[in-house]
């Protein structure tokens, strides 16, 4: 282990050859002398900050500073498990030919992301079959492949010769229920991509089949996450201990991700590494396999500074996703409250 | 196939409560809170929000078996102060930390949105790759 003050034993998580030093949070009352650790929610806000760095529709990057790694990672485990989504849960075939098994079929109808905004819908209620406009969209999918009468059969390529010899997700029918139509009048409901292929038809067969969409968690089955991956990563802090010139330097850039190490010329030509920007690093730990540079290089990582990166399947933009996870999670701190309230009551 | 069905894991049995207590016999002001259909997510918090209070002396939580939907979170407290004060303190001082977090969140990111909805035509540029704003350029990031 190398030396290190408490301050960085703190606030830094430590990288070396063999091993990961000051992993956990200890910034706990009565760890440190001298440290006031205790809760103090005013400090807390002077010392939080939230920054976007970057947003679409499907993506979304910002750094979250200041709070203990147990909320970040709460965040994102409800991200994953437990912001609803709508999607394919009861498939009815009337007629399948295809190559592709009927449950296999079902299977990867079932992960395809809808576009539909979930609070508009309820959860179905355990037992009920048939579902209300309130809490099922209906699909419907009903191709058959045929012979392409206008083409020549000498073609090679299949796509040409046959119609309806790629089943892709673009096929799949809205059937509005109820006042659905009029309700989701703005925004069809569709598949997020209509490119998804679902199947390869041949000639004379034919795929039907009518599929339930209903609301769930991904603590249930994955196709219902909301997001395609939701994750953080902490912020990394490189320093260079000792100048590190010429070839050495080049060798100490390409340990890193291209960006980290800068080169710059000093006076007499000579190429100098500097750390240019430490945020882009996948913290390799390359450079301690060179017996050379190895001393050279401090690599650490920030401790309560999270870059949280959400990716959406498509169903709701990811900065929605991330007001529901706050939401799921003030709610469930909410109920515990009470039921922590009763317990005492009694 | 012997799976448990996946509702289990958020759908509280008849009669079952959400939270119980048992208390710890060997030390004082010891309990140990058993809570139902809830995992790391919420165990993990409270436990790191507890370690924060100085009268809590222990906060510690296990999740006894991976198809069993509960936690364990075993709190003791000096002798002025009980587990549940301390619990019902530590989620309350929690909500206000998420509270402040959502309200910071919605600062930064609803100009952006709005400029998004705005501009709806050009999240794609010509090639038709999506384009994703910096939102320094936008000029609202710190």
């Amino acid at each position: 282990m190398t030396m290190s003050t408490t301050e960085e034993m703190r606030s830094y998580v430590t990288l070396n050859e063999y091993d990961v030093d000051h992993v956990h949070s200890t910034d706990f009352p009565g760890s440190y002398h001298g440290y006031d650790d205790s809760w103090d929610f005013n400090r807390f806000r002077r010392n939080f900050w939230i920054e976007v760095t970057k947003l679409d529709d499907m993506e979304m990057e910002f750094d979250m500073v200041g709070i203990d790694a147990a909320l970040a990672n709460a965040f994102r485990r409800i991200l994953l498990a437990e912001v609803p989504t709508m999607a394919a849960d009861k498939i009815f075939i009337h007629n399948n030919t295809s190559i592709i098994q009927s449950e296999v079929l079902a299977h990867r109808l079932g992960l395809v992301p809808i576009k539909v905004d979930p609070r508009m819908f309820e959860f179905r209620q355990e037992g009920d079959e048939e579902g209300t406009d309130m809490d099922t969209v209906e699909f419907e999918l009903k191709v058959k492949c045929t012979k392409n009468p206008n083409v020549t059969a000498d073609l090679p390529d299949p796509y040409e010769i046959y119609k309806n010899a790629k089943v892709t997700t673009k096929q799949l029918k809205w059937i509005p229920r109820g006042n659905q139509a009029a309700l989701h009048h703005n925004n069809p409901i569709r598949p997020v991509d209509g490119d998804i292929l679902i199947a390869k038809l041949r000639p004379g067969q034919a795929i039907d089949l009518r599929m339930h969409c209903v609301k769930g968690l991904g603590k249930d089955h994955a196709k219902f996450s909301p997001v395609a991956t939701a994750s953080y990563r902490l912020l990394p802090k490189i320093t260079l201990k000792q100048p590190v010139v010429g070839e050495q330097a080049e060798r100490l850039a390409r340990c890193f991700t291209p960006g980290v190490i800068g080169l710059k010329e000093d006076e007499d030509g000579n190429k100098v590494a500097y750390v240019d920007n430490a945020r882009k690093d996948a913290s390799s730990r390359e450079v301690f396999r060179h017996e050379d540079l190895k001393d050279a290089v401090d690599m650490k990582k920030v401790r309560d500074h999270f870059i949280f990166s959400v990716e959406s399947t498509g169903a709701l933009p990811p900065n929605v996703l991330m007001c529901e996870a706050v939401k799921i999670l003030k709610e469930k701190c909410r109920t515990f409250l009470v039921e922590l309230d009763n317990l005492t009551k009694k | 196939m012997n799976a448990p069905p996946t509702f289990e894991s958020f759908i509280l049995f008849e009669g079952e409560k959400k939270i119980t207590i048992e208390k710890d016999t060997k030390v004082p002001n010891a309990v140990i809170f058993h809570v139902q259909k809830e995992d790391h997510t919420l165990g993990n918090m409270l436990r790191a929000q507890l370690l924060k209070d100085p009268k809590v002396l222990f906060a510690g939580y296990k999740v006894p078996h991976p198809l069993e939907n509960k936690f364990l979170l075993r709190v003791q407290t000096t002798s002025d102060y009980s587990p549940q004060e301390a619990l019902t303190s530590a989620v309350t001082d929690l909500i206000s930390e998420v509270s402040l977090l959502e309200e910071r969140f919605k600062h930064y990111v609803e100009p952006a949105r709005w400029l998004l909805e705005k501009n709806k035509k050009g999240l794609t540029d010509t090639v038709g790759r999506r384009v994703t704003y910096d939102m320094k350029i936008l000029g609202i990031g710190r």
